[in-house]
C-alpha cells in the first residue's frame, strides 16, 4: 500500500517537524486494511509481509487505498518489514448488578430477578436456605423453582445463565435471571453471586454472597442492606473476606423507597414485599487494538528506520532496545533518541508515543544504525499494565549489511516454522490413526469406565477384609515372631499407615522459630526421645515462610527457615534416623503464599522454583483472583489456595515430596490443612512420595448447640473418616475429635490435666502424639512410664476399648484386656474377674493398671 | 451372584478378543532372533522407530481382535488363564478355622475372596488341619467351619485347592491333634528327634508311618481314614469348587527332615541330620547291616556340624575331602534321603487311591532349601533329606516319584530371588528354583508356585511376576501366601493388584499407556466378569 510505502520519509519529517502530520487520515487506513486483513488470515492474529528494499519512490496514492492493493505494492515499496500485532488489554467498564422481588405475573407466586447491564456471559451461580435449616451452607432449591437451563453444581448449588432480554427503563441492553417460587414453600432465603463465564470473574456482594433473606432477622442490623425494609439484600455467611476481585457497592437503591413496615419482633415472620436494588460492579473488558510496525531503509544514510503505530486511545510508553546477535538481549543504541525518551535503568530506553492528531492512537519513530540487527520493545500502558507478544518482547528484524532481506529467511519469532512442522506431524498423526480410533474409543471408555467400577469395588473390598484382619487380634502368619520384635523403620515402605505401634512426638512449638537453630537443639535431644519409646518425630515446616512458624510457604524449594538452614535439617533427620526414629515433614500443601503481584495488585504469582501463574490458585476465594478451578474443599482465606486439580500443579508437588523424601530423607508427612482439598490428591501425593507414615490435619469445628459442645460428635468423627476413606487409607489423620474433646473445645488443652490426656491417649489405640514442652517437662517420668506401659502391652492403633465405667467424675475402660486406665477424681477399680490387675502407673486423677 | 452383574454380556466377546491379541503377541514371541522376549518387542520397536509405531501396533491388535469378536460369539469355554497359562490363586489365612466349627473372621474373607474374584483370580488355596478337624479323639471329625468356608467359596466362583495338613504350625499356633499329643507323652518315640535328643513335635516322624503307634493304627492309616472322611464329607465339591488336593509330607507340609529349628536365629546355620529317634535308628541299623557295614548303623554322622555352626566348621560337609564325598557318606545320605522318598510315595499313593473316583488332581510340596546351594555339598538340602550335591541330582528321584503317583509339585519360595540373599550363605533360590523346573520338566511333573511371605518389599512380586512369565513350561498354577491384614494392606494389596493385571502384558513404556490402558482393561473385564 502505498501509504505505508510513504511513511518512512514522512517519520522523519515528523520527527523533525512534530506539529507536521498530514497524514493521520491514511494511518488510520493503514490500521484499517490490517483488521481486514486479520479476516482473511484468519485464523493467525499477526500479519507480516517482507519486502525488498527496492529504489524508493515517495509518490502519495489516494488514502483510500483498497487492502488488495498492497500486494501490486509491494514490490515498488522500500518496506522491509512490516507487521501489524493484534493486542488484548483489559479495559474497566462500568455498569450494574440489579435485583429485584416482587409478585409474578401468577399472583401466586413471587419473582426474583437479578439482572446485569454489562456485556458478558453471565452465569448465576446460586442456592437456597431452607427454613428449618440453622446452618449457612447452601441447598439445592426445590426442582420447580430452577429456571429453563440451570444445570446442578455439586450438591448444593444451580448455575443458570442470565438471558438478553428486554430493555430496562433506561433502554439498555440487558441481561436477566427471573426465578419464581411460592411463597409458601420452605425457602428461608436465596443466596447466589454472578459469575462471568466470559471472564471467569466472580462478582460478590461486598466479598460475601449475595443474601435474599425471606424471613425477618431483624436483629442483625449492622450489615443488612436494606434492613430498613425489613428484607432486603444482605451478606451471607460464607466468608469473612473483607478484600475482594471485584467489589460492589451499592450505589443509592434506586426506588422502592417507602412502603415497608417493620414488625421487629416477630422473627420467623415470612413477609414480601417487592423491591429494586442496584450494585455498581465494575468490569474488566478485553479490549482488542493492533499495534503496527513497519521497518524502512533510509538509502541515503544506510539507517534503519522503525515505525511504531498504535490505535490504544491512551498514553502509551515503549520500553525498547536493540538486538544484536540472535539471541535477542538488550543493548541500548547510541542516539540521537526519539523526543520523549528517557534511559530505564540501563537496559532500556522509554520513549513515550505521541499521540496522534485525530486523537485515535499514537505512533513513534525510531532511527537505528544498521549495525543492530533488531528491535526489541514491550508497552507500558497507563493503568501501569503491560503488553507484549504472547510472553515474550516484541520482536522486529531490522535489514542490515550484510543481512539482505531477500536472502535472510525471516525471523518474526521463529514459533512459526516450528508450528508448521508440528503441525505436519500432527496432521500426518492424524490422518495415520483417525480411521482406526474411532470405532475403538468409544469402547475403550466404556471398558474403562466398568473397568474403573471394578477396580473400585476391589479396593473397597480389600479395605474391609483389611480393617477386620487387622482388628482382629494381631496374629503375625507365617512370619517368625523374632523378625517382628526388631521394628526399626524399613528402608522401604510404602504403607502411609506405618505398623501401628507408632509412637509420635511433635517435636516443636509454636515458639521453636524464636531461636533460629531449633533443628541443632532438637538435635541434641535425639537419643533422648528414641530411648524414651518414641517412634515417629514430626517436625516443624521446613520451607520459607512468610510467618514465621513456617504455615504461610513461598518457595517451597527453599528450606531455610527459621528453624535452620537445609543442611541442619539434613543433619538432624540423619540424627532421628541413626537413633531409630521416623520423621514426620510437615508439608503444607493446601496454600502457598505469592512472590508477586499481578496487575491487579493482587499477590497470586509465584516464584521460585515453582514459579506458577494465577492457574495454581483456586477461583473461589476472590481474594487472590484465581483462574484455576473452583477449590475441592475449604478455603483458608490468609493465603492462595493451592488447585489441586490442575495437573501442573500435581505434578510439581509429587516432584517435590519425591525430592524431600530424597534430599532431606523425610520418612513421611504430617499434612497440613487436608480440609482444603479432596482426599483423592492426598492419595495421589502419597503413593507418588510413598511415605512410611502420613498423618493429616483435618480441622474444623466440632458441633455446638447452644453454645455447649455436643457431647456426640459423631458427624465431625465421620467428616475425618470421609476424608482418611477419600484418601484411600494411604493416610490417617489426627483425631481432631477427641482432641477436641479432651480439649472441652478449648485452644490450648485445659492447664493441670495435660497428665490425664496422655493418659487417655498412651492407654487407647490410635497414634499417641506427645507434645515436645510435655516431655522435657516435669510430665516427663510420668509420660515415660506411659509409653513403656503401652509398648509393653503392644497397645496398637486399633486395639480394642471396653468402657467400664463413664460417669460425671470418671471415665474409666479396658485396653485389649490387657491394660485398665481410669481418668477423673471419681472411683474405679478394675473388676477382679479372669484377669488379675496389677496397679502400674498414678497420677492426678489418673490411674492405669495391667493385667497380669 | 452379585458380582456377575456388571456388564456381563461384553465378557465373552472381550474374553475371546483377549485370546486373539494374546496369540499375536505369543506368535511374535516366537521369533526369538528377532525379538528375544515380549519385553523387548515393544521396548525395540519404541526404540528403533517411534513411539507412534508402539501405539499403531496397539491399535492394530484390538481391531484384530474387534473382528474376531463378531466370529467367534459363543460361550465362554474354560476358564480365564494368564496368558502365561498360570492359574492364579490365594491362600486362606492359616487359621481360617481354628475350632472347627467356626471360620474366624468370616466378613473379611467374604470381602477378601469377592475382591480376589472381581480380580479375576482362579481361586484361593484352604489348609484344612489335622489339628482343627480331627482335633479331640481318633476318627472324630469336625468339618463344619470348613464346609461353611467351602460353601463360600463355591458362591462366589472361585476354585479351591485344599492342603490337608498332618503337620503343626507355631504362628499361629495350630498343634497336632490333642490326641495324637497324648499319645507322644507316653511314646516320645512318633516324634523326630535329633543328635542332641531334642523333638519335634510339629509332625509325627516318617519311621513311625506304618507301625501301629495310635491306638493300634500306622499314621498312615490314620491319614488315610482321615482322607476318606474329607472325600465324602465334600463329595459334593470335588472336581466342581475342590480341584486340587495337595497332601502334607512332612514340616509345614513340605517333603523334608525337620533339619532346622523353627525359631532360627542363625540363617546361616544348616540344621542338623533328624535320624535319632529310636524308629530310625533302628531303620538305619538294620539297612547298616544288610549292606555290609553294620558299623555305619550305630548312629548318624559324627563329624557334622550342629545347628550354630556353619557347614564348613567340621569335616563332614567340607567342599573338598569331606565325609559326604566318601562311600560311608554316599551311604548315610542315599538312606536318609531315600526314606524320605518313600515316605512322599507312600502317602501320595494313598491320597490316589483315596481320591481315585474324583476328578481332582492331587499334589504335594517340597521345600525350597537355597542357602549353601552354591556350595558343591550342598549341606542345607542334604540335613532335609534330599540328596543333591554337586555330584548328583537330588531332585530326579523326587520327580520320578511325583510323576509315578501323577501328583503336581508345590514349590515354594517363587518370590526369591538370589539378590537379596547374604552373601556368606552361598545361596541361591533362583538356581534351585531352575534345577527343580528342570527335574519336573524331565518327568512331565506340572509344578505349582507359592511366595514365602507377604512383605511389602518390591522385589518379591517382581521376582514372581519374572517367574510367571519367563520360562514358565509347566508351571500350573500359582498361589499366593497368603490372606490377612498384611495381604490387604495398602501397603501390599494394590501392588498384588497391579502385578494381577498386568501379569501377561509386555512392559511398555509410559508413552505407551493408552494403549496399554485399553490392553489392560480388557483384560481385567474379562477376568472380573466370568462367571
Amino acid at each position: 500500500m502505498s501509504a505505508v510505502a510513504l511513511e518512512p520519509l514522512l517519520h522523519k519529517s515528523y520527527r523533525q517537524n512534530p506539529r507536521f502530520r498530514p497524514r493521520s487520515l491514511k494511518t488510520k487506513h493503514f490500521s484499517l486494511s490490517c483488521s481486514s486483513n486479520k479476516r482473511l488470515s484468519n485464523s493467525s492474529s499477526t500479519f507480516c509481509n517482507f519486502k525488498t528494499p527496492i529504489v524508493h519512490s515517495a509518490k502519495a496514492t489516494s488514502t483510500d487505498t483498497a487492502f488488495l492493493e498492497t500486494q501490486e505494492n509491494e514490490t515498488s515499496s522500500d518496506t522491509f518489514f512490516k507487521e501489524t500485532f493484534h493486542l488484548k488489554r483489559i479495559q474497566k467498564v462500568e455498569g450494574k448488578i440489579s435485583v429485584r422481588l416482587r409478585r409474578g405475573d401468577d399472583k401466586e407466586k413471587w419473582q426474583l430477578s437479578v439482572g446485569c447491564n454489562l456485556h458478558g456471559n453471565w452465569i448465576l451461580h446460586w442456592g437456597v436456605n431452607y427454613i428449618d435449616d440453622v446452618g449457612s451452607e447452601w441447598d439445592q432449591p426445590p426442582l420447580e423453582m430452577r429456571p429453563a437451563g440451570s444445570v446442578p453444581i455439586k450438591d448444593y448449588a444451580i448455575e443458570t445463565p442470565l438471558t438478553k432480554s428486554s430493555l430496562d427503563l433506561e433502554g439498555e441492553m440487558l441481561h436477566e435471571v427471573k426465578i419464581d417460587f411460592n411463597p409458601d414453600s420452605e425457602i428461608a432465603a436465596i443466596n447466589f453471586v454472578l459469575k462471568d463465564e466470559e471472564t471467569g470473574s466472580w462478582y460478590q456482594h461486598r466479598g460475601r454472597d449475595f443474601k435474599v433473606p425471606f424471613l425477618d432477622y431483624l436483629h442483625h442490623g449492622s450489615n443488612v442492606v436494606g434492613a430498613k425494609r425489613g428484607f432486603g439484600i444482605w451478606p451471607g455467611a460464607l466468608g469473612q473476606l473483607s478484600n475482594i476481585l471485584i467489589k460492589t457497592e451499592v450505589s443509592s437503591p434506586k426506588g422502592q423507597d417507602g412502603g415497608s413496615e417493620i414488625s421487629g419482633s416477630d422473627m420467623q415472620s415470612r413477609r414480601f414485599e417487592g423491591f429494586y436494588e442496584e450494585y455498581a460492579i465494575v468490569k474488566e473488558v478485553p479490549v482488542d487494538n493492533t499495534l503496527s510496525i513497519s521497518v524502512n531503509k533510509c538509502p541515503e544514510t544506510a539507517k534503519n528506520n522503525v515505525y511504531l503505530e498504535t490505535d490504544i486511545p491512551e498514553d502509551v510508553v515503549v520500553h525498547w532496545g536493540v538486538c544484536k546477535g540472535t539471541d535477542k538481549k538488550w543493548y541500548i543504541p547510541p542516539g540521537p533518541y526519539p523526543p520523549e525518551t528517557k534511559a530505564f535503568k540501563n537496559k532500556a530506553l522509554r520513549t513515550q508515543l505521541q499521540f496522534k492528531e485525530d486523537g485515535l492512537g499514537s505512533w513513534g519513530s525510531f532511527t537505528l544504525d544498521e549495525e543492530f540487527i533488531g528491535f526489541l520493545f514491550v508497552l507500558k500502558l497507563s493503568d501501569n499494565s503491560w503488553l507484549n507478544d504472547k510472553g515474550s518482547d516484541f520482536y522486529v528484524p531490522l535489514p542490515s549489511s550484510g543481512n539482505l532481506p531477500a536472502s535472510s529467511p525471516p525471523q518474526v519469532s521463529g514459533e512459526e516454522t516450528d508450528q508448521r512442522a508440528y503441525t505436519d506431524e500432527i496432521i500426518n498423526e492424524i490422518r495415520n490413526l483417525v480411521s482406526d480410533i474411532s470405532l475403538e474409543k468409544s469402547r475403550k471408555a466404556k471398558t474403562k469406565e466398568a473397568q474403573e467400577s471394578i477396580l473400585q469395588e476391589i479396593e473397597k473390598l480389600a479395605a474391609e477384609a483389611y480393617s477386620i484382619f487387622r482388628s482382629s487380634i494381631p496374629t503375625f502368619t507365617e512370619a517368625t515372631v523374632a523378625e517382628l520384635e526388631t521394628q526399626k523403620p524399613p528402608a522401604k515402605f510404602c504403607s502411609g499407615t506405618g505398623t501401628g505401634f507408632e509412637i509420635l512426638c511433635q517435636g516443636f512449638n509454636w515458639e521453636s522459630h524464636k531461636s533460629g537453630r531449633w533443628y541443632m537443639e532438637l538435635y541434641e535431644k535425639a537419643e533422648e526421645l528414641s530411648s524414651l519409646g518414641f517412634t515417629v518425630v514430626w517436625l516443624p515446616p521446613p520451607t520459607e515462610s512468610v510467618s514465621p512458624e513456617g504455615y504461610m510457604p513461598k518457595d517451597l524449594y527453599n528450606l531455610n527457615s527459621r528453624y535452620g538452614n537445609i543442611e541442619e535439617l539434613k543433619a538432624l533427620v540423619k540424627r532421628f534416623h541413626e537413633v531409630g526414629i521416623i520423621v514426620l515433614g510437615d508439608v503444607v500443601l493446601n496454600h502457598r503464599c505469592a512472590h508477586y503481584q499481578n496487575k491487579n495488585g493482587v499477590w497470586n504469582i509465584f516464584g521460585g522454583r515453582l514459579n506458577w501463574d494465577d492457574c495454581a490458585i483456586v477461583a473461589d476465594d476472590p481474594h487472590f483472583q484465581g483462574r484455576g478451578n473452583k477449590s475441592s474443599g475449604d478455603n483458608f482465606h490468609a493465603a492462595p489456595n493451592i488447585d489441586h486439580s490442575q495437573d501442573f500443579v500435581r505434578k510439581d508437588i509429587k516432584e517435590w515430596l519425591c525430592w524431600l523424601r530424597e534430599e532431606i530423607g523425610y520418612d513421611g508427612w504430617r499434612l497440613d490443612f487436608v480440609r482444603g482439598f479432596w482426599g483423592g490428591y492426598v492419595k495421589d501425593y502419597l503413593d507418588a512420595s510413598e511415605p512410611y507414615f502420613a498423618v493429616g490435619e483435618y480441622w474444623d469445628s466440632l458441633g455446638y448447640t447452644y453454645g455447649e459442645m455436643d457431647h456426640n460428635q459423631d458427624a465431625h468423627r465421620q467428616r475425618i473418616i470421609d476424608w482418611i476413606n477419600a484418601a484411600s487409607g494411604t493416610a490417617g489423620a489426627f483425631d481432631v475429635t477427641t482432641k477436641g474433646i479432651l480439649h472441652s473445645g478449648h485452644w490450648r488443652f485445659p492447664s493441670g490435666k495435660e497428665m490425664q490426656g496422655y493418659a487417655y491417649i498412651l492407654t487407647h489405640p490410635g497414634t499417641p502424639s506427645v507434645f515436645y514442652d510435655h516431655i522435657f517437662s516435669h510430665y516427663k517420668s510420668e509420660i515415660l512410664a506411659l509409653i513403656s506401659l503401652r509398648n509393653r502391652n503392644k497397645i496398637h492403633c486399633r486395639s480394642t476399648v471396653k468402657i467400664a465405667k463413664a460417669e460425671s467424675d470418671v471415665y474409666a475402660a479396658i485396653i485389649d484386656e490387657k491394660v485398665a486406665v481410669k481418668i477423673g477424681p471419681g472411683h474405679f477399680e478394675p473388676p477382679s474377674g479372669s484377669q488379675n490387675w496389677s496397679f502400674a502407673i498414678e497420677g492426678k486423677d489418673y490411674k492405669v493398671w495391667e493385667a497380669s | 451372584m452379585e458380582v456377575s452383574m456388571i456388564g456381563s454380556s461384553t465378557s465373552c466377546s472381550s474374553s475371546s478378543a483377549n485370546k486373539i491379541v494374546r496369540s499375536e503377541l505369543g506368535f511374535c514371541d516366537l521369533n526369538p532372533r528377532i525379538l528375544p522376549t515380549k519385553n523387548k518387542l515393544f521396548f525395540d520397536w519404541k526404540k528403533h522407530r517411534c513411539s507412534k509405531a508402539g501405539i499403531r501396533l496397539m491399535l492394530k491388535t484390538s481391531i484384530r481382535s474387534e473382528a474376531a469378536n463378531s466370529e467367534t460369539v459363543r460361550p465362554c469355554s474354560g476358564r480365564p488363564r494368564s496368558a502365561s497359562g498360570v492359574k492364579l490363586f490365594v491362600g486362606f489365612p492359616l487359621d481360617a478355622v481354628s475350632d472347627g466349627k467356626t471360620i474366624n473372621n468370616s466378613r473379611a474373607i467374604a470381602a477378601g475372596i469377592k475382591a480376589l474374584k472381581l480380580l479375576g483370580l482362579e481361586g484361593v488355596e484352604l489348609p484344612i488341619w489335622w489339628g482343627v478337624v480331627e482335633k479331640e479323639a481318633m476318627g472324630c471329625y469336625e468339618w463344619s467351619g470348613y464346609r461353611a468356608l467351602v460353601e463360600m467359596v463355591a458362591k462366589v466362583g472361585l476354585k479351591l485347592h485344599v492342603s490337608l495338613c498332618f503337620h503343626a504350625t507355631k504362628q499361629p499356633r495350630i498343634p497336632l491333634p490333642e490326641w495324637v499329643m497324648q499319645i507322644g507323652e507316653t511314646q516320645p518315640a512318633i516324634f523326630f528327634k535329633d543328635r542332641s535328643g531334642r523333638q519335634y513335635k510339629d509332625c509325627i516322624s516318617l519311621a513311625v508311618d506304618d507301625l501301629p503307634v495310635l491306638n493300634g493304627k500306622s499314621p498312615i492309616r490314620v491319614y488315610q481314614q482321615f482322607c476318606e472322611s474329607f472325600n465324602s464329607t465334600f463329595s459334593d465339591f470335588m472336581g466342581s469348587t475342590i480341584m486340587d488336593v495337595s497332601m502334607s509330607l512332612g514340616p509345614n507340609g513340605e517333603l523334608r527332615y525337620p533339619s532346622y529349628p523353627a525359631k532360627s536365629s542363625q540363617i546361616l546355620s544348616v540344621g542338623e541330620f533328624q535320624c535319632y529317634d529310636e524308629n530310625m535308628l533302628a531303620i538305619l541299623k538294620q539297612h547298616a547291616e544288610a549292606s555290609g557295614n553294620p558299623y555305619w548303623g550305630l548312629s548318624g554322622p559324627h563329624d557334622a556340624p550342629n545347628y550354630d555352626q556353619s557347614p564348613m566348621a567340621s569335616n563332614f560337609f567340607r567342599e573338598h575331602g569331606g565325609s559326604w564325598e566318601t562311600p560311608y557318606g554316599n551311604f548315610f545320605l542315599s538312606w536318609y534321603s531315600s526314606q524320605l522318598i518313600s515316605h512322599g510315595d507312600h502317602l501320595l499313593s494313598l491320597a490316589s487311591s483315596v481320591f481315585s473316583n474324583t476328578s481332582v488332581t492331587l499334589s504335594g510340596k517340597i521345600p525350597l532349601m537355597h542357602s549353601w546351594y552354591k556350595t558343591r555339598s550342598h549341606p542345607s538340602e542334604l540335613v532335609a533329606g534330599i540328596y543333591n550335591t554337586i555330584n548328583r541330582d537330588g531332585y530326579e528321584a523326587i520327580a520320578e516319584m511325583f510323576a509315578r503317583n501323577s501328583c503336581k509339585m508345590i514349590v515354594p519360595g517363587l518370590d526369591l530371588s538370589d539378590e537379596p540373599q547374604p552373601q556368606e550363605s552361598l545361596s541361591s533360590p533362583e538356581l534351585l528354583l531352575a534345577q527343580i523346573k528342570q527335574a519336573c520338566r524331565k518327568h512331565g511333573v506340572e509344578f505349582c508356585g507359592q511366595n514365602t511371605l507377604v512383605s511389602g518389599d518390591p522385589r518379591g512380586l517382581e521376582q514372581i511376576k519374572k517367574n510367571l512369565v519367563n520360562d514358565n513350561e509347566g508351571l500350573n498354577s500359582f498361589t499366593f501366601q497368603r490372606m490377612g491384614a498384611e495381604f490387604f494392606s495398602p501397603l501390599y494389596f494394590p501392588t498384588f493388584t497391579k502385578l494381577v493385571t498386568t501379569l501377561d502384558q509386555p512392559e511398555l513404556g509410559s508413552d505407551d499407556l493408552e494403549g496399554a490402558e485399553s490392553f489392560r482393561s480388557m483384560r481385567s473385564l474379562n477376568l472380573g466378569l466370568q462367571k
